[in-house]
């Protein structure tokens, strides 16, 4: 029995936690821990355990019908050769070298490659490196006091780890959030006005928050203010393997987010999209509104390592190597970059014809791959932390719509996976106040539908409802749903 | 003739395989002969990919398995579950054949099938842990390193220019480095339990570096070794009174290290805290399952009880997950440390664990891995 050993990292988030993937001759994926790994030691969260899940392959498909992979690519050209209104989403679920041949399409369309994340677009381009690059993981061990605006346990799970050491260390940690957090010294819910004189943070203290397709912009200038008045560090997390790597390799201009592609679709000025590993039906908070919109394309041009739903309303799908697979690097969150050992060029050579057939410029992986390297080297030698460089900024309140179910956003949930997450958290009160008995349902209403739902029971704020999944009656980061007892 | 119980010094007689192999490089040639001759359709090894990585590989290559040779006491990775369902050989630190035969106990590994040689372990270390170390205590760059050994209580690194620095594993413990955990209150030190137990402990005179003392445990043992002298790929001899002498100090002096750290380690909680503090060491617990997926004597698969009756939905103030497996695994924990390893809460399962099931294991005066005389205590409680 023949298996292939691939050294890779775990696409749940952009720690960049290495693990070994095992491929037997008949396909099967077992999971495998690389404990030399600087990031995670070798330790995996919930996710990076189902990873298998994760990797399933897609198939090339031409309006409906399996193709092979040259097919696909002619098929692609020919719809997207003076294709007028184009967008491009790459969210950063691949490597760089792919990342940075997308670009080249892009060129070649005379557009720009969109990463999702439009928080960056309302922020001074100044802040960027600090927001797209963090600082050293070790360094949250060595802090002297840490400020969560994240559930790591849900979240981020690689860095329970660090804070836990931190606090062996002497560290104080205080919480910010829905969810009283067992690690946490204090656990807090207080306004943005608050946040300096709440926090009691300084020079010696780390800010972890996050920053994802669908932040709140005003909540990161809020952020970003705290760390320029306190002189603490901040560190934003972000949910995809390649997201550090994306924004720095991207031309960071003109980047629309999730929703704007979404209101482009709908309000006709996109008429083509093109993605590259990025599945608008998982990224969404609502699958189904986001079918509907999506339905609206002339073209939906799907270049994919994985068989995700999105790849059954594509016109066109380009089916790449699995992610585990393929040749090239990812860039964490602390500015590592992480190579690959796999060898395969299947994407980055279907995007090169592509790229050509639109006149564009043709490459090979090796080329693509020496651009990147350089211009790291160019950048930085080593991940360090680069100091904040704006003012503090005007904000606004974080836009609010009263939602009292609340989207803990986790690699799960970013993927649309499965996982033993069927279940919103309440308090006590809510349990008393709904008449809730052991064994029983919530039953969950909003303007999108309704689910019933188990509970389990928590220390969050009152009338709160926290979902790690998502729900069919979710609309956003937040949702007004009515809960009854079923 | 070999015949059990044989106490031996051997080396390979490949030059190659001598020079490049840790000790005279015999358990490398014992492992290649073992499949070159069909005595087993594959061998299990470390592939290195850097002197902190290697990745255990499953082969029906003798190639694979000559160049498998040098010992990674920084790559602390059980192997047992790699024999599963093959005709297999491996070299086994003493937990790697503690885990073959709880697994051979559970019937998931046909131990009849299962060929284990054995090494000295004095403990192994975390590779992240050792490269730190290395620049903070060696002032070594862990790139110029090429080899490692664990000599008289010493902690010694080769680098490139041909350099070796010894720091005693005392000083390195005490400022929070050296070996894993598990491995400090461990006693198992040469591996009995093994068909060949094999090491340089006792290897003196000119063959100290060149060569490894073998001592012949069982049948199987003597099917390896009688295999690979025919295969002319090992030369052997008997090994003196005072390399025999020697050895046995060696370990005595590291039982007894291991004796005293075990009471160190494990300092007395109070029948009253006791659940207090297990529910508070676990209490960071993220839900992964890696300490189940990793464990090498988990015999249950997917449909285990430890799995089966919890729920992330659960309210409980410890898992059912960890009631379970304190309970399930307190007859078969070899305490081999795995499953702190992989953690990504840093909970110290492995002392937990053995906190709870060596009393109960000393109190049967059952050791798990052992030998196959002695079933599982569960076993006889529930016949």
């Amino acid at each position: 029995m023949k298996e292939m050993i691939y050294q890779t990292v775990c696409p749940g988030c952009n720690i960049g936690c290495g693990l070994y993937i095992r491929e037997s001759e008949e396909g099967a994926l077992v999971v495998d821990f690389m404990k030399s790994s600087s990031a995670n030691l070798g330790k995996l969260c919930r996710f990076g355990m189902k990873l298998p899940h994760y990797y399933s392959k897609a198939t090339n498909v031409v309006d409906g019908k399996e193709a092979d992979i040259k097919t696909a690519v002619k098929a692609a050209s020919d719809k997207l050769k003076g294709a007028k209104n184009v967008a491009m989403l790459a969210v950063g679920a691949t490597t760089n070298e792919e990342h940075l041949a997308f670009t080249k399409i892009a060129d070649a369309l005379g557009t720009v490659v969109n990463t999702g994340i439009g928080a960056y677009e309302e922020i001074p381009s100044e802040c960027h490196p600090s927001i797209s690059q963090g600082i050293p993981l070790d360094d949250i061990e060595k802090a002297g006091r840490i400020a969560l605006f994240i559930d790591p346990y849900v979240q981020y799970p690689l860095l329970v780890r660090r804070l836990l050491a931190a606090k062996k260390n002497g560290a104080t940690i205080v919480s910010v959030g829905c969810r009283d957090l067992n690690l946490a010294d204090e656990n807090l819910s207080i306004n943005p006005a608050d946040y300096k004189t709440e926090l009691g943070l300084d020079s010696n203290s780390i800010i972890i928050a996050d920053v994802h397709p669908h932040t709140d912009p005003e909540q990161v200038k809020n952020l970003l203010n705290l760390s320029l008045m306190t002189g603490a560090k901040i560190i934003f997390m972000k949910p995809f393997v390649d997201s550090t790597g994306v924004h720095l390799f991207g031309k960071g201009v003109g980047q629309k987010g999730l929703q704007e592609i979404m209101d482009g679709i709908n309000d006709g000025s996109i008429k083509t999209l093109v993605t590259l590993n990025s599945d608008l039906l998982e990224l969404m908070p609502n699958t189904d509104e986001a079918a509907k919109t999506l339905e609206k394309l002339d073209n939906l041009v799907v270049i994919t390592s994985r068989d995700s739903p999105v790849n059954k309303l594509a016109n066109i799908v380009i089916a790449t190597e699995s992610l585990y697979a393929k040749a090239g690097s990812f860039m964490n969150v602390e500015g590592q970059v992480l190579n690959n050992s796999g060898e395969s060029t299947v994407g980055i050579d279907a995007m090169s014809i592509l790229s050509k057939n639109l006149g564009g410029e043709a490459f090979d992986f090796h080329a693509i791959h020496d651009k990147m390297m350089k211009s790291v080297v160019q950048k930085f030698t080593a991940p360090k932390y680069s100091k904040l460089e704006c003012k503090v900024m005007e904000t606004a309140a974080p836009a609010e719509n009263g939602g009292n179910l609340i989207s803990v956003y986790n690699p799960f949930m970013w993927c649309d996976q499965p996982d033993d997450n069927d279940f919103v958290i309440v308090n006590m009160k809510m349990v008393d106040k709904l008449g809730l008995q052991k064994g029983s349902m919530i039953a969950l209403t909003s303007d999108a539908g309704s689910v019933n739902v188990r509970y389990t029971v928590r220390d969050i704020p009152d009338g709160l409802i926290l979902t790690m999944k998502k729900l069919p009656v979710v609309t956003g980061n937040s949702t007004v749903v009515k809960a009854e007892a079923v | 003739m070999v015949k059990v119980g044989d106490m031996l010094v051997g080396y390979a007689t490949d030059e190659n395989v001598r020079s490049r192999g840790a000790s005279g490089g015999l358990v490398t040639a014992v492992l290649a002969a073992a499949l070159e001759k069909g005595l087993v359709e594959n061998v299990v090894v470390m592939k290195h990919i850097n002197e902190f990585e290697a990745v255990p590989i499953v082969t029906d290559n003798v190639e694979e398995v000559l160049a498998s040779t040098g010992s990674l006491h920084s790559v602390p990775v059980n192997l047992a579950k790699y024999a599963m369902g093959r005709k297999v050989a491996m070299p086994a630190k003493p937990c790697d054949a503690q885990a073959v035969i709880e697994q051979g106990k559970r019937g998931m590994i046909d131990l009849d099938n299962t060929y284990v040689v054995g090494l000295n372990c004095g403990g192994s270390m975390h590779p992240v842990t050792t490269k730190k170390m290395l620049v903070e205590m060696y002032d070594i760059d862990p790139e110029d390193v090429v080899g490692e050994e664990i000599e008289k209580g010493k902690l010694i690194f080769k680098t490139k220019n041909g350099e070796e620095k010894a720091i005693a594993i005392d000083e390195l413990e005490e400022a929070g480095f050296g070996r894993r955990e598990s491995c400090r209150f461990c006693t198992l030190k040469i591996p009995v339990n093994a068909d060949l137990a094999c090491g340089n402990w006792g290897v003196i005179g000119d063959m100290a570096g060149n060569a490894t003392f073998c001592q012949v445990m069982n049948e199987k043992g003597v099917k390896l070794l009688e295999n690979a002298i025919e295969a002319g790929r090992i030369e052997v001899q008997p090994a003196s009174e005072k390399a025999i002498a020697i050895r046995a100090k060696v370990n005595s002096v590291m039982e007894d290290l291991g004796s005293t750290l075990e009471k160190e380690i494990f300092p007395d909680i109070p029948d009253e805290e006791r659940m207090q503090y297990y529910m508070e060491q676990m209490e960071d617990c993220i839900d992964c399952g890696a300490c189940k997926e990793v464990c090498p004597v988990c015999a249950c698969g997917e449909d285990s009880k430890c799995t089966m009756f919890h729920s992330l939905v659960d309210n409980y103030k410890m898992s059912m997950y960890h009631m379970v497996r304190l309970l399930h695994l307190s007859d078969s924990c070899i305490a081999c440390g795995q499953c702190s390893d992989v953690c990504p809460s840093d909970i110290p399962i492995t002392l937990l664990q053995s906190r709870f099931s060596i009393p109960s294991q000393r109190r049967r005066n059952y050791q798990p891995g052992i030998n196959l005389d002695t079933p599982p205590f569960f076993e006889v409680i529930l016949k």
